[in-house]
């Protein structure tokens, strides 16, 4: 893949996590796509994130993907965007997060996430933001 | 033009200073307008003021040791992920997962950002 090319299956994932099309997500992931989160320590399928996906956007209205900086390399990309939710209460609440891709074919093999979990709180709205 | 070994040299140089506690190679590393960016406040903070934290870090922390480097320069920068592994005095071995983006120019990085997970703080720092 070139590094264009790269940038536009990035663009696309986060296009289609916004915009809730899990048909796209689906097939963005490669068939031996792993998912690992720093907040858990663990490695998960393709499978098991498709499934959490609408879990994933439980108690949300609206959620976007902003200030998106997408660098690329040969075999995938470096992403750091800012999570901007709203929740059905009506609290508005950010993460920043940064993700690590690698790609193949077309696709996304593997997906490295960072966050930072003690602000799940402020992001849900069920404590005050702490910073 | 992209000069990729050069930004791989600098994001290992960096590294290792932090390992070996060679203050003056760590300091040579940011340009003087740097500024690092810390995912728990989401501030950026001086070089000044990074630097003393890192030269604090070199007397408060027995070992420091960045394992499984995975490093990936791009136009303009690198990322690295690493888990820190530190002994602090009291023998406490702490260990964190961290991504370090590193933006560069000429040689010196000017901004970094660095991501890592607050609510696993006690499993770094150990009983206070």
């Amino acid at each position: 893949m070139t590094e264009g090319e790269i940038r536009e299956l990035c663009e696309a994932f986060f296009d289609a996590y916004e915009n809730r099309r899990v048909d796209v997500l689906d097939r963005l992931y490669a068939d031996d796509c792993i998912v690992w989160h720093n907040v858990f320590g663990r490695e998960t399928s393709r499978d098991e994130n498709l499934e959490r996906f609408h879990d994933s956007y439980r108690g949300q209205r609206r959620r976007t993907y902003d200030d998106r900086t997408v660098n690329t390399f040969h075999d995938g990309f470096v992403i750091q965007y800012s999570l901007n939710g709203v929740q059905t209460s009506g609290h508005r609440g950010s993460l920043w997060i940064c993700i690590v891709g690698r790609c193949r074919d077309g696709r996304i093999t593997r997906i490295d996430e960072y966050m930072d979990s003690s602000k799940f709180g402020a992001w849900a709205g069920t404590s005050e933001v702490t910073s | 033009m992209r000069r990729d070994w050069e930004t791989l040299q600098l994001c290992d140089r960096f590294f290792d200073a932090i390992e070996q506690k060679d203050y003056d190679t760590l300091a040579s590393c940011y340009a003087p307008e740097a500024v690092v960016w810390h995912s728990h406040d989401c501030r950026y903070q001086s070089r000044e003021d990074n630097l003393a934290m890192l030269k604090q870090g070199m007397t408060t922390q027995q070992k420091v040791r960045f394992r499984k480097r995975r490093i990936r320069t791009f136009e303009g920068g690198f990322v690295q992920q690493h888990t820190i592994e530190v002994t602090w005095q009291n023998g406490f071995e702490g260990r964190m997962d961290v991504c370090f983006v590193g933006y560069t120019r000429d040689g010196r990085l000017t901004r970094a950002y660095e991501y890592f997970d607050t609510a696993q703080v006690d499993r770094f720092l150990g009983p206070r």
